[in-house]
């Protein structure tokens, strides 16, 4: 009887092993996996711990790609990966670091601005780990990421996260949700940290324009939209003008709320002399009411379930068999982006940014994202940087 | 993709039904039924599903760990003893002003750390001993101390329900003081009076004769210090959280058992309490993570969309009337995951319908922890049963939460419905 | 307050660690197999997390 009962428990024991065994190394591949990054001469590779020696070594010590033109002029900079679960943010800053030249100016881009936050999905979540943009040369594979940093990153949590400085209450995991932890501090949270690192970044370099790409769920009222600080609502307007007249897309505007704390569009303009932009593109992938989970569904946007969800007028975005694919959302966010240049130019007309070679929404959407990213197989490895 | 996750849906409902049927506890139920749809839908081997869904609770099991083991070790050193007495002393005499005291001592704990089963491991059987010598009935104090137990899980200013759906539409838990604390405040009024006000005058030498002594070196500074150190940590954290590190509730809870540990008077086995409370602890924890589990599968396969989309389009009405016995339901059946599954499109739903979203959510929030009764989990239910241990059947108990749980639900679907009206309330 | 984050983050490794040990413990004095399945489930997590896998 009780060699019946070691037997067993060795056997359920065993069984219970070889799930954390496997899981754990698909876990360990996730968090370990470098993502490629090709580079031209004419682009420098800081650190963000290069503007804040708190962050200096640790997974949110990023890559900052900068490219300055040869004329003096503005300086912006681009954020893709605040949230890493919206991928066409990351993937719009990829196709801007991989292909923009400037001419004027300068600007300052940052891939995964919440690194740790690129290193695990959501539990409960059903993510997939990794997805991968087809390509001429067979695809480029990219990690999912989660809303919130890592926890193996930034652990335990408060009860209630107090925001900094304006003592809002949040819900407690938002301590690690680097949109809800601007401006940042010296002595908090990693994320916090990083936050900081980003104010000193723009601080040290001047910046005159922030801009902080996102993804919303289509029955998240603030999408499609570019939500901007007081600071920029002009030009947020003059954008989304010229992009519905222009573009083929339609992008409203949305004014940051004042007593809404943490957020990028709120503190960057509140606590620094840089314009402050965010733009949300739609994806599906996000909503609560999504069917089959996986990476189909979030590279290619539709969604059944979604889709009856818009019929019901549960929806603040468009929804239809064509879905949202991740060409037609990174497409929006390069348009966006060289759109607000063009009109910021407009206002700014001494302090230009002048940038090419960066695909618009149409382009985005005929030739494919793969289109555009570089064979890092082909690639010289002093032009290879690893994410 | 109706088809697919319609068929998944129908293993896995089929799968928990046979598991029950060959007496396996609800955990291992669920895990069954979360396998077979996944094995169902194509995924083989769905390990990092496993594992992905089985850590989705791992925070909220530290607390109840903790927790518990803080209360496990003030109970051995005869701490919890020495309270009831002191309590039975001091306050025999005004049966509204003990109604009153010993409402507030459930509602603190839960209210605290959002969670209504820390309330019962914390205060529940002290409270229930003290309303058992005012002659109330168990299976009224435990109906009691259930309802309360909920009630301080939503009450602010941790209100899990609240702010995880807050958290699934970006929504800042801001606003929500008052829209909890009302209703929360009013329940609990309601529960205790209504089921504890007819009873007994205490016999105070009657219960002290039958309450256990406490150690004669037991004194009221062994039991103040560790709930001073656990109240002491919350207030720092609150008032200078930006010049103090986070120390977060389970090692609040740990420090103040640490604390209790070493002001015993008496020495205590620290390995077997703590062993004793893992065992306690079993089918909380063993829930908790089952359903992590559930969930990540049911989002992998649609079922969790189809749920879903198929309760928010129904017609306006319905979802409205019906939330009272729907969401009580998905408690019962996914516990906390239920904010996440259900909260997040119910409150996007009642946004679009120009609704409160906050006093709507703090409506619903109310509603949602009388659901911890309900099978297949009824893990707060069963763990208040635990504690009280009435003679009765655990069907006899939900009869008796019966009148207070519709007065809760009916201000809850109230405060859905005016939420407009109330919005006041969130100071916004 | 680096140092006394690390510090707090390594308490609750260690925390982790001992209830890992705790579940052990109860798993092989059980002589049900429905609880040692439970054991089994709940001790994944705290693994994954002791090990810095999730």
């Amino acid at each position: 009887m009780k060699t019946k009962s070691i037997i067993r428990k060795v056997l359920l024991s065993t069984a219970g092993l070889v799930i954390v065994v496997f899981a754990g190394i698909e876990f360990y591949q996730h968090r370990h996996y470098k993502e490629t990054v090709v580079i031209g001469d004419w682009v420098e590779v800081k650190k963000l711990g290069d503007y804040f020696e708190g962050i200096q070594g640790s997974v949110n010590d990023c890559n900052v790609f900068i490219i300055e033109g040869d004329e003096p002029g503005a300086t912006s900079l681009i954020l893709g990966g605040s949230h890493p679960e919206e991928p066409a943010g990351r993937l719009a800053a990829w196709l801007m670091v991989e292909n923009a030249r400037i001419q004027t100016g300068k600007l300052i881009v940052v891939l995964s601005a919440n690194r740790s936050g690129t290193t695990v999905t959501r539990p409960s979540g059903a993510y997939p780990t990794k997805y991968t943009i087809p390509t001429s040369w067979g695809g480029q594979t990219f990690r999912m990421g989660d809303r919130w940093s890592n926890p193996l990153d930034q652990w335990p949590d408060p009860e209630v996260y107090i925001h900094c400085p304006s003592g809002q209450n949040l819900a407690y995991v938002d301590i690690r949700n680097l949109n809800r932890t601007w401006p940042g501090r010296a002595n908090g949270t990693l994320t916090e940290k990083t936050c900081y690192a980003y104010m000193q970044l723009i601080e040290k370099e001047k910046v005159d324009l922030v801009i902080d790409m996102h993804e919303a769920e289509l029955q998240y009222p603030v999408i499609n939209t570019i939500v901007a600080h007081e600071n920029g609502q002009e030009l947020a307007t003059l954008v989304s003008m010229m992009l519905t007249d222009f573009e083929g897309f339609s992008i409203g505007t949305e004014f940051s709320p004042k007593n809404l704390h943490g957020l990028s569009h709120r503190e960057i303009g509140d606590h620094s002399d840089a314009v402050s932009l965010l733009f949300e593109a739609p994806e599906p992938f996000l909503d609560a009411t999504r069917g089959i989970t996986g990476e189909k569904q979030l590279l290619e946007g539709k969604d059944e379930f979604v889709i009856k969800a818009g019929e019901h007028g549960l929806l603040f975005a468009p929804m239809d068999e064509n879905g949202w694919p991740i060409d037609v959302r990174v497409g929006r966010h390069t348009s966006t982006i060289l759109q607000t240049f063009e009109s910021w130019n407009e206002y700014y007309p001494e302090k230009l940014i002048v940038c090419f070679d960066v695909p618009r929404y149409a382009e985005v959407i005929k030739n494919g994202i793969g289109f555009y990213l570089k064979n890092h197989e082909e690639a010289d490895n002093k032009t290879i940087v690893f994410e | 993709m109706y088809q697919a996750a319609g068929i998944v849906l129908g293993v896995m409902v089929l799968i928990y039904i046979i598991s029950l049927r060959f007496k396996l506890s609800t955990e291992l139920a669920m895990l069954m039924a979360a396998i077979g749809g996944a094995v169902s839908a194509g995924h083989w081997f769905p390990a990092r599903h496993i594992a992905e869904g089985a850590i989705t609770y791992l925070d909220i099991n530290l607390i109840f760990i903790s927790a518990t083991l803080f209360m496990n070790i003030l109970k051995e050193s005869g701490g919890i003893a020495f309270i009831i007495r002191s309590i039975i002393k001091t306050f025999h005499k005004s049966r509204v002003l003990l109604l009153i005291l010993l409402m507030i001592i459930l509602l603190i704990p839960g209210a605290l750390t959002g969670a209504g089963s820390v309330t019962v491991l914390i205060t529940g059987g002290l409270v229930a001993v003290v309303l058992n010598y005012m002659g109330i009935k168990k299976i009224r104090i435990a109906a009691i101390i259930f309802l309360i137990a909920g009630l301080s899980a939503a009450a602010p200013p941790v209100s899990l329900w609240a702010m995880m759906t807050a958290a699934g539409v970006n929504m800042p838990y801001v606003g929500f003081f008052l829209p909890l604390l009302i209703p929360c405040v009013l329940g609990a009024l309601f529960t205790i009076f209504f089921l504890g006000w007819k009873g007994t005058k205490i016999d105070v030498d009657k219960a002290f004769k039958e309450l256990p002594s406490p150690p004669e070196k037991m004194n009221w500074w062994r039991i103040i210090v560790p709930f001073l150190i656990f109240f002491g940590l919350i207030f720092i954290g609150r008032k200078w959280p930006h010049n103090t590190p986070i120390v977060g509730m389970p090692l609040m809870f740990l420090l103040a058992g640490l604390s209790s540990y070493l002001l015993s008077p008496k020495k205590l086995k620290l390995f077997k309490i703590s062993a004793d409370t893992i065992k306690q602890l079993l089918p909380l924890i063993g829930t908790l993570t089952a359903v992590g589990i559930l969930v990540q599968i049911m989002t992998l396969t649609g079922v969790r969309g189809l749920l879903a989309i198929m309760f928010i389009t129904l017609p306006t009405f319905l979802v409205i009337g019906s939330l009272f016995v729907f969401l009580p339901i998905t408690e019962s059946v996914l516990m906390y995951g239920s904010a996440a599954v259900f909260g997040v499109p119910l409150v996007l739903l009642f946004n679009t319908m120009g609704l409160n979203p906050i006093v709507a959510l703090a409506g619903m929030s109310i509603i949602w922890p009388l659901g911890d009764a309900l099978p297949p989990t009824a893990i707060i239910g069963r763990l208040t049963v635990d504690v009280v241990g009435p003679k009765e059947k655990y069907s006899q108990f939900l009869k008796t939460c019966l009148v207070p749980s519709i007065v809760i639900a009916i201000i809850g679907t109230l405060m859905v419905i005016f939420s407009k009206d109330l919005g006041f309330l969130t100071g916004i | 307050m680096d140092i006394l984050n690390t510090i707090i983050s390594a308490i609750y490794y260690l925390f982790i660690a001992f209830i890992s040990v705790l579940i052990i413990y109860n798993l092989i004095k059980t002589k049900d197999w429905k609880k040692e399945v439970i054991y089994i489930v709940i001790l994944m997590p705290f693994l994954l997390r002791l090990f810095f896998l999730k």
